[in-house]
């Protein structure tokens, strides 16, 4: 926390709380967990034969020689110039939509629109009914579904144009975004809007006037954080043919032209450092630090608000509002999506004869087997990945989290952890696993640990960002009263971090079981290459199939999580 | 607190946006296709950059003799190219044998009209590191040396870097699990080359004129990499129309579009580039009737359901 005084009637309740709950509900959960990583580790082939392969060590000293020969020409740099604007002018211009979706679905999600519509009725399971219900459910199917698939499904009835990544981008985010906003405004403290209802206020007005404005700095925060998820997205989407950064170094690392690389690379490390950086500085100005409030309860989001309302929020919002004005429209422009395809009648001709090529699934004997092991397979590669990945994510969190006193050695470690974070997660996961598969035989386990690298990224910053917003007093004090500093860390700071960086990897297993699918498309194993090959195979039916294993796969994967992260919480 | 430096910041992120969007202008807009433009594809079996060189020359070329707008689209897998083609994005392809089959099944009246001297007597070579110790063979009972050792394909739709040299391995008797490790799927001939040259894969498997292609312009270094065998002949690469463009450009474009590669004489020099680019001397007719053995492989190994 940043300011003292506002979190101080929390401390005395909240420092301790989370040790002892994650103690007593944690217990379960620590014993599945590493039952499950270990069954993971096996099931992604860990302890088979013939893993690494040693005749591709050469290419990849070769890859690193080239680091530091990048290709300069001036042709080539305009190159990189334009292939970033794209992937820029993508991600703001799915973002965009996203956020469209996301407010318009959060609010008809959330239980306080329909309760507030009803206000007279005391029980919300009662009161909510059928419309909160169907709204709910409506975004849980596009949620499950990655970026790349719904790519690969729109590029299939739009053709090629640039509206298949907006809206592959749009969709999902636009999902995922409306669930989020509709717990924020849950959380949201109701005062005003009750003390509006209550005087007369229509409920749409009340909401207006009464929530929306709390709720603010909070939803824009959130959608910050989402435009960095935006870049990655757009970079993984440029793989799959979209064009733009990922497209380049895909094409790059097709030739083995490796200097072109690590241009491009270095073009996708700026421009997704700037925007982390700038969405965490703006976000820090709103009042609202943390970048995913996945397992903090409705008071952080209150206090928040609170808090921003009491800076000169509303200032950083008008200037936000008018370079979304600015940027949006700019970047639309410079893709150009063909609106028109959405209501061509070519587009619902084919989207007709692909659902009737999707139906019925093949569901043969022989196919559910394999769909059955490969569903395993994918498992345990998601398992794997991010137990990997959170336990690096841990180590480095600590060194990444910006030092409190600016002693040399802590600067420089925190510099280089940062930065080496930064490469982590600013290449794309399918990028990983095709650098990966230089030195490794195809199978899940060089995909698992494409995406671990790629989560480390992510899960290291959010950590040690986690790590930063802690209470710093308890460290304090124990320093005071004598500890050690490694004393202090073990029993100040890591027990105070530990839930909460666990409730973030819990949370990035949800994501990495999603990004199984896009390794698998570059041959890493698992049901995304069962998907690649059903694809090349125009096996429409078998194709079905393996999208139903795997949203099974993901909505169970989403249960076990959050109810992993209750029961740390 | 939100500091005017960070707003100003922000401004001149916007406007720095604007200016480099206004230095490069949208892709899309360079290359916009007017209605009556005939858009050509080829499948990605090759370096991007040797496909954009070989392609600007055709559509130049078909410009001229068609008297229409020609441009060619590049697509970046197999799979996207029959998609493109089967929703009428692009109007003509250069498709693989396999790949022509699945797109003419997705295209009603879609015809195969034109390959190279080369297609219709077409062979994969396998090749292998030269430290694997793999000895070059004749007969194909010695594809057996590959068990145990480890192997890449090209793309998983590949007809001579995948399908065919499959069907072979099946007919000598080696299953892919009896490989070391999975076999790779590199994407596409040059780099299935530049991996087994590496070392990467101790054997790979590709299409013979881009061997032939890359040996000749001393791309290959073969010391490193040495051809173990030539697989028998079969059907491959050919171009592929839409029934619709005869809409579009009038009755008797497809045979303009035949009249203007059957045209294409090594003797020109202007000519010759192309031809030498395809690899091959003159390009003559074919028809859909040429692929019904890759159709039956194809269904048998499970690429055609």
């Amino acid at each position: 926390m940043s300011s003292s005084l506002s979190s101080t009637p929390r401390a005395t309740t909240w420092a301790p709380q989370p040790l002892r709950s994650f103690l007593k509900g944690g217990r379960l959960v620590a014993i599945v967990t590493l039952l499950a990583v270990a069954w993971s580790a096996i099931q992604a082939g860990l302890f088979r034969g013939d893993l690494i392969n040693v005749g591709g060590w050469a290419l990849v000293r070769q890859f690193f020689a080239a680091a530091l020969r990048p290709e300069l020409s001036p042709d080539f740099l305009l190159l990189t110039l334009e292939a970033t604007l794209v992937t820029f002018a993508y991600a703001i211009s799915g973002l965009a939509l996203s956020l469209v979706i996301g407010f318009v679905g959060g609010l008809l999600s959330s239980e306080v629109w329909w309760l507030s519509r009803r206000p007279h009725r005391q029980s919300p399971t009662a009161t909510l009914g059928s419309p909160w219900l169907i709204a709910r459910s409506a975004l849980a199917v596009p949620r499950a579904i990655h970026e790349a698939i719904w790519g690969l499904f729109l590029v299939r009835i739009l053709g090629l144009d640039p509206l298949v990544a907006i809206l592959a981008l749009g969709l999902p985010f636009g999902a995922i975004t409306a669930k989020v906003f509709s717990e924020i405004l849950d959380e949201t403290p109701r005062d005003a809007l009750h003390a509006l209802l209550n005087g007369g206020a229509p409920p749409a007005r009340a909401m207006l006037y009464g929530l929306l404005p709390r709720a603010l700095p909070n939803l824009t925060s959130y959608s910050f954080y989402r435009l960095e998820c935006a870049i990655r997205s757009a970079t993984v989407l440029g793989v799959i043919g979209a064009g733009g950064l990922g497209y380049q170094i895909l094409l790059s690392l097709q030739s083995l032209r490796y200097q072109e690389m690590w241009t491009l690379m270095a073009a996708l490390l700026v421009l997704s450092g700037l925007t982390d950086w700038l969405s965490a500085h703006i976000r820090h100005a709103l009042g609202a630090p943390t970048r995913l409030d996945v397992n903090l309860g409705a008071d952080c989001a209150a206090e928040a608000a609170v808090r921003a309302r009491a800076t000169s929020g509303s200032r950083a919002l008008a200037v936000l509002l008018a370079a979304a004005a600015v940027l949006t429209p700019l970047s639309l422009w410079y893709v150009q999506p063909d609106l028109g395809k959405l209501f061509a009648p070519r587009t619902t001709m084919l989207l007709g004869d692909m659902l009737r090529q999707m139906f019925p699934p093949d569901l043969s004997p022989a196919n559910v087997v394999t769909l059955f092991s490969l569903s395993a397979q994918t498992l345990a590669m998601s398992v794997f990945a991010i137990a990997l990945a959170g336990l690096f994510g841990i180590l480095l969190a600590y060194p990444a989290a910006h030092p409190a006193r600016r002693a040399r050695g802590a600067m420089l470690a925190y510099s280089a952890v940062r930065v080496f974070l930064l490469f982590c997660r600013a290449i794309p996961a399918p990028v990983w696993a095709l650098l990966i598969l230089f030195v490794m035989f195809p199978g899940p386990l060089p995909g698992a640990l494409a995406i671990a690298v790629h989560n480390l990224g992510i899960l290291g910053r959010l950590i040690a960002e986690a790590v930063e917003n802690a209470d710093k007093r308890p460290a304090a004090a124990l320093r005071h009263a004598g500890a050690s500093s490694a004393q202090a860390f073990l029993y100040g700071t890591l027990p105070i971090t530990l839930p909460q960086s666990l409730a973030y990897i819990f949370y990035r297993w949800e994501i990495g079981m999603r990004e199984t699918v896009i390794v698998g498309f570059v041959g890493a194993g698992g049901l995304g290459r069962l998907l690649t090959e059903q694809l090349s195979s125009f096996d429409y039916g078998g194709v079905t199939a393996t999208l139903i294993a795997l949203l099974i796969l993901t909505f169970i994967v989403d249960l076990l999580s959050t109810a992993a992260r209750r029961a740390i919480r | 607190m939100f500091r005017p430096s960070k707003i100003g910041f922000a401004l001149a992120l916007c406007a720095s946006a604007a200016l480099a969007a206004c230095a490069a202008p949208p892709p899309a807009a360079r290359q916009a296709a007017q209605p009556q433009t005939f858009v050509i594809s080829a499948i990605p079996d090759q370096d991007p950059e040797k496909l954009n060189r070989l392609y600007g020359k055709v559509s130049d070329y078909l410009k001229e003799q068609l008297g229409v707008q020609v441009v060619y689209k590049p697509v970046t897998d197999y799979a996207a190219v029959v998609n493109a083609f089967r929703t009428g994005d692009v109007d003509m392809v250069w498709f693989g044998g396999l790949t022509g089959v699945q797109a003419r099944l997705q295209v009603d009246g879609a015809q195969a009209i034109i390959q190279r001297d080369i297609d219709a007597n077409f062979h994969s070579v396998f090749i292998a590191n030269a430290a694997a110790g793999i000895q070059p063979f004749d007969d194909i009972s010695g594809l057996t040396a590959l068990k145990g050792r480890t192997f890449t394909f090209g793309s998983e739709s590949s007809t001579s870097g995948r399908l065919m040299p499959q069907f072979f391995m099946n007919k000598a008797g080696v299953a892919l699990s009896d490989l070391k490790g999975e076999p790779g799927f590199s994407g596409s001939h040059d780099k299935t080359i530049k991996l087994v040259e590496a070392g990467t894969y101790e054997a790979g498997v590709l299409n013979e004129q881009v061997w032939k292609s890359r040996l000749a312009a001393g791309e290959v270094d073969t010391n490193k990499v040495i051809v173990i065998w030539r697989t028998p002949a079969y059907y491959d690469y050919h171009w592929v129309v839409r029934p619709d463009v005869e809409q579009k450009f009038g009755a008797g474009f497809i045979q303009r579009v035949k009249q203007a590669f059957l045209a294409l004489d090594a003797a020109n020099p202007a000519h010759k580039e192309i031809l030498d680019l395809f690899g091959a001397q003159k390009f003559i007719e074919t028809k859909n009737e040429n692929y019904a053995d890759i159709e039956a492989v194809a269904r048998q190994i499970g690429k055609i359901k």
